[in-house]
Order: structure tokens, then C-alpha cells, then sequence
């Protein structure tokens, strides 16, 4: 089994509206981040990898399979973990239930190997004692965490996760992290955030997209350091400046395209290269807007 | 961190266990559905009650499986079916199907199926065949009659509901079929005591999936109506074979959605034929005894 994603000028469109072009990547085993504004086409690339999608244009194998081909779809989601955006969650389903209920349609068809599964993968999310709760009752970081626990059924080779820290309290990010961190010795994990510091935390790769296409393809390390010398410490924002905000020192952090000379120069963070690499521009651009 | 235990079963052998699987799972959930278990009471205690009434004519209590098991069944299982909707993001990239999924909701219909077996059991043990209350019609034809009356529609509400609830947005679409479906059958029934040698009418009367065929009309004499019951059961089961079809189409896709496609033709001409041969077999006339 080929144990990679790779995707050849992949591209997706939903009637007029361009999702994806040419989007060409590897992925290997190990935590991949996907950064991007809204609408840049992330949730799109995870729908794709998911199989819940289809390429309108170029190729996309997953694990060596085509998932244009049924039986080969069927076997690619049989080493499929996945995280949606958005879960819904059925009415008077308790945790356990639910998650039951999904390894059950990932094939774990023997009562007690996949009881004691649905426990396990309760038990990483930190669930372990709320199994019984209805689900309904919970609130938005620990339903948030039931939908994760699914995706971790059986330890998938390929898991996609869509924003999974989304609500999820600091503890349990961490946490996350750890239990990510693990999958990722033999598992490809691509996750979509538009937290920096997950990223910056966790992945060894971070791809940014935008408006479809992929900007930026390479190591964090090596994103952060395009922002060295370009991010500095300022009584005043810098009008030089392409962002500035202040802090809660009172001072003004400034992060400039052009490198700055006699200033108090700080250590930049990824969110500094983000936003040098989108042209110091964080600003919504709702045109662009894709939500299917 | 611990590992996952066992890896799941590759293979068509896991296709049929998870189905199986799913199947069972899918029972429990309607078996404990307040709906379905409403249907059940109502229709046991409806039966207890026609023991204790003196009944004049079979259809003053054999309509009860029909609209309990049959229409109540199929609001259970247009919600069963529907309640997975918000998790379809995760159900949809499972290795299991929406087909596979959606035939699994149609073999929870085997339980109110088997209800219904009950309930035509104990509706034979209170009003043997040989009762006058039956009307004219031969021993065969009095037990194809409870079958189409008590068991078929037992069977075939569940398989609408899960028809409904693959295909509808609307929350409330299984009621609104139920109250369609119930006034159609009182309006035609009203038609048929009104004009009981009209062919028009009695072809109307069996264009349900539920027709009564023998009336008192109010008055001490029973009518036994036009048409035939072997072939009304024909025609409704071909209905039900039409809401499984139905159910399957959706989210089915290249040979398998032509096959649907292909199958729902052949049934649909099926359903017309029995029709047809329901409503112009049996009795020519209405027989008043």
C-alpha cells in the first residue's frame, strides 16, 4: 500500500465558482497544516481528500487509490478518518452511542472489540467519563470532541480534520496535540485551522491557500523565518507597516514586507509569516466566499 | 496512548455482517421508538377491545393494524430515517453506502411486519374466517382480505416512511402523507356506499394502499363490494417494492442507479396491471346479504 496523497493539478468548481486550480501536492505521514482566509478553498481540499468530494479537473490518489473508482472509494474509506466543519448530531444519541453507532459503519461489526474502541477513542478526546451524557446536553468543545473521537476510530491511516480545535478549551488543545502527534509516527494528518499557533505547535508542513490555489508549500520553520527581521516592537504603529496592532504591553507590534533596519526587532511567530505571505492583508474578502 | 484493539474485517463478508449489523441496530432504534411503541399498544389494545364489542362487520375493526402498524410505523421510520440527516458529513465517507444504509432501514419494516403476523393471528383467534361477519366472500378470499387489511400495510408504512424520509426536507411530510392517505380511503369508502355497483368507484376505492371491501352501510344488511383481494394484495405489494426502490435511488449512482431506475419501471407497470385486475375481479356486482 502507498502509503501517500498526491494530488496533480487538482481543481474543483461548484457551477461558476472556481474552489480549487491546479493544486499539486504529496502528503506523507505526519501533521500537515492548512492555513488559509475563508473561503480560500481548505474545507474544499479536506472535502476532496475525505472522498466526499470529487476533482472537476486533474488527479487525486489516495493511498495509491483512485477515488473516482467505487470499490476503490470503498477501501479508501475503509483508512479514513474524517473531521467536518460542521456535525450534526441525532436527536437523544448519548456520546458512546454515537460513536458506536459510527464504528459500525466503519466495519467494526463485533460487539465487544468495538465497544471497547469507542471507549478507547472517548478516552483520548478526554471523554472517558461522559460517554452516558446525551450529546444534546453537552456543550459546544465537548460535542466538538465527540465528532472528533469518530474520526479516530481505528486509528486511520489517512486522518482530515477540519478546524478540530474550534471551542475546545486550552487543556484539552493540548491534549489534542499530544494524541495528534501520536497518530502522526504512521498516519498523514492534514488539518485545516485558522489557528496559527495549532500549527506552529504541531505540524512539521504548513500549506497555505488562496483563493484556490496553493501559495505556499513547505516546513513552518521555513515560513517563519521569510518573517525574520521583519517584525518589530513600537511605541507608535508603523505607518512603513503592512500590519500593526498593539499588544497588551501597550506596545505596537509591526510586521513589514521590507526589512526593517534600528529597530527592536522581535522573534516572529507563524501568524507574523502568515500574514506577511497574504501580503500583510488580513482583511475577509467575501467574493471569494465558497461554503460547499 | 493505546492502539486501536482489531482492524475491521476487509472484503464483501464485511459488507454483509455490517449490514446485518446495522440492520439490528436499526430495529432497536425503532423498537424503542415512542412512536412505534404507541403503534403497538394502540393495536394490541384495539384488538382487546373488538373481543368485547359486537361486531356486526369485519371492517369496524380490522382498519386499526392498518392505520397503527402501517401509518404510525411509517411516521417511526421517516424519523428513524431523517434523524441521521445532521450526521450525514461523517455517515456519508464510511465505507457503508447510503444504499446499504438505506436498505438496512428498510429491514427494520420486518417488525412491524411480524407485529402485524401477531395481530392477524389474534384477529383470527376473535373473529374465525367462518364468521358471517366477512360478507360473501369465500374462506381464501376472507384471509386474503385480513392480509391486505392487516399485514401488508403493517409492512408497507414503515417502507413509505423510509421512502419519505430519504426524499423529503419537510419535518412533517410522514404526517401529511398519513392525513392524505387516511382522508383518500374515508372519501372513497364514502363513494363506495353511496354508488356500491359503480366500476368507476370501486377502482377508485382500491387505488389506495389500504380499501375495505365489504360494508354495512348503516343499515342490518352487509355488502360485499366489487373487486378482488388476491390481486389488491398484488397491487400492494408491488407498492412496497416501489418504496424500497424509491428509497434506494437516492444517492445511488451510475449502473446501480440505472438499475433502480429499470426495476421502479418494471413495477410500476406490475402495480397498474394488479390494479387493473383488482378492480375488475372478484364480485361484478355488489352482493348484499
Amino acid at each position: 500500500m502507498n502509503a501517500s496523497i498526491s494530488l496533480r493539478e487538482v481543481g474543483r468548481t461548484f457551477g461558476a465558482t472556481r474552489a480549487l486550480a491546479d493544486v499539486d501536492l504529496d502528503l506523507k505521514p505526519g501533521v500537515t497544516g492548512l492555513l488559509g482566509p475563508n473561503g480560500a478553498g481548505k474545507t474544499t481540499l479536506l472535502r476532496l481528500l475525505a472522498t466526499a468530494l470529487l476533482p472537476t479537473q486533474g488527479r487525486l490518489s489516495v493511498l495509491g487509490l483512485d477515488p473516482e473508482v467505487p470499490a476503490e472509494c470503498t477501501r479508501i474509506r475503509r483508512q479514513l478518518g474524517y473531521l467536518p466543519q460542521e456535525v450534526g448530531f441525532p436527536r437523544g444519541f448519548t456520546a458512546f452511542a454515537f460513536v458506536d453507532y459510527i464504528a459500525l459503519l466503519k466495519e467494526w461489526t463485533q460487539p465487544p472489540a468495538r465497544h471497547a474502541e469507542v471507549r478507547r477513542v472517548l478516552g483520548l478526546v478526554g471523554l472517558s467519563g461522559l460517554g452516558a451524557k446525551r450529546i444534546r446536553a453537552m456543550s459546544g468543545g465537548q460535542r466538538r470532541r465527540v465528532a472528533l473521537a469518530q474520526a479516530l476510530l481505528g486509528s486511520p491511516p489517512v486522518l482530515i480534520l477540519d478546524e478540530p480545535a474550534t471551542g475546545v478549551d486550552p487543556e484539552q488543545r493540548v491534549t489534542l496535540r499530544t494524541v495528534l502527534a501520536e497518530i502522526a509516527r504512521t498516519s498523514i494528518v492534514v488539518l485545516s485551522t485558522h489557528q496559527t499557533e495549532d500549527v506552529a505547535a504541531l505540524c512539521e508542513r504548513v500549506v497555505v491557500l488562496d483563493r484556490g490555489r496553493v501559495r505556499y508549500d513547505g516546513l513552518v520553520t521555513d515560513l517563519v523565518a521569510q518573517a525574520a527581521g521583519r517584525v518589530w516592537l513600537a511605541d507608535e504603529p508603523d505607518p512603513t507597516a503592512s500590519v500593526s496592532w498593539r499588544t497588551g504591553t501597550g506596545r505596537y507590534r509591526n510586521v513589514s514586507a521590507h526589512v526593517r533596519d534600528a529597530a527592536e526587532h522581535v522573534e516572529p511567530s507563524l501568524e507574523d509569516a502568515y500574514l506577511l505571505l497574504r501580503g500583510g492583508s488580513p482583511e475577509y474578502e467575501p467574493s471569494q466566499e465558497v461554503t460547499s | 496512548m493505546t492502539t486501536a484493539l482489531a482492524p475491521p474485517p476487509p472484503g464483501a463478508a464485511a459488507i454483509r455482517t455490517t449490514f446485518t449489523a446495522l440492520a439490528a441496530r436499526e430495529m432497536r432504534r425503532l423498537i424503542a421508538n415512542p412512536v412505534f411503541l404507541a403503534a403497538a399498544v394502540l393495536t394490541a389494545y384495539a384488538l382487546w377491545t373488538g373481543q368485547r364489542i359486537t361486531v356486526t362487520e369485519i371492517d369496524s375493526v380490522n382498519p386499526f393494524p392498518a392505520i397503527f402498524l402501517g401509518g404510525f410505523g411509517m411516521i417511526a421510520t421517516f424519523w428513524l430515517t431523517r434523524s441521521m440527516r445532521a450526521s450525514e458529513p461523517v455517515t456519508s465517507v464510511t465505507p457503508v453506502t447510503l444504499s446499504a444504509r438505506t436498505a438496512a432501514l428498510c429491514a427494520v419494516a420486518t417488525v412491524p411486519f411480524a407485529c402485524g403476523c401477531l395481530a392477524l393471528l389474534a384477529f383470527l383467534q376473535l373473529h374465525p374466517v367462518g364468521d358471517p361477519v366477512y360478507g360473501a366472500f369465500s374462506h381464501p378470499a376472507r384471509i386474503a382480505i385480513l392480509a391486505g387489511q392487516i399485514l401488508v400495510p403493517a409492512l408497507g408504512g414503515p417502507l413509505l416512511g423510509v421512502a419519505l424520509g430519504r426524499w423529503m426536507r419537510f419535518p412533517g411530510a410522514a404526517l401529511v402523507m398519513f392525513l392524505v392517505l387516511f382522508g383518500w380511503v374515508n372519501l372513497v369508502t364514502a363513494l363506495s356506499i353511496s354508488h356500491p355497483d359503480s366500476a368507476p368507484v370501486a377502482a377508485a376505492r382500491l387505488f389506495a394502499p389500504f380499501a375495505f371491501f365489504t360494508c354495512t352501510g348503516g343499515t342490518s344488511h352487509l355488502t360485499t363490494w366489487r373487486g378482488s383481494p388476491w390481486f389488491f394484495i398484488g397491487w400492494q405489494l408491488a407498492l412496497c417494492v416501489i418504496a424500497v426502490l424509491v428509497a434506494l435511488l437516492r444517492g445511488a449512482a451510475g449502473q446501480a442507479r440505472a438499475r433502480i431506475i429499470h426495476a421502479l419501471g418494471i413495477m410500476l407497470v406490475t402495480a397498474v396491471i394488479m390494479l387493473v385486475l383488482a378492480a375488475t375481479g372478484g364480485f361484478m356486482h355488489a352482493v348484499t346479504a
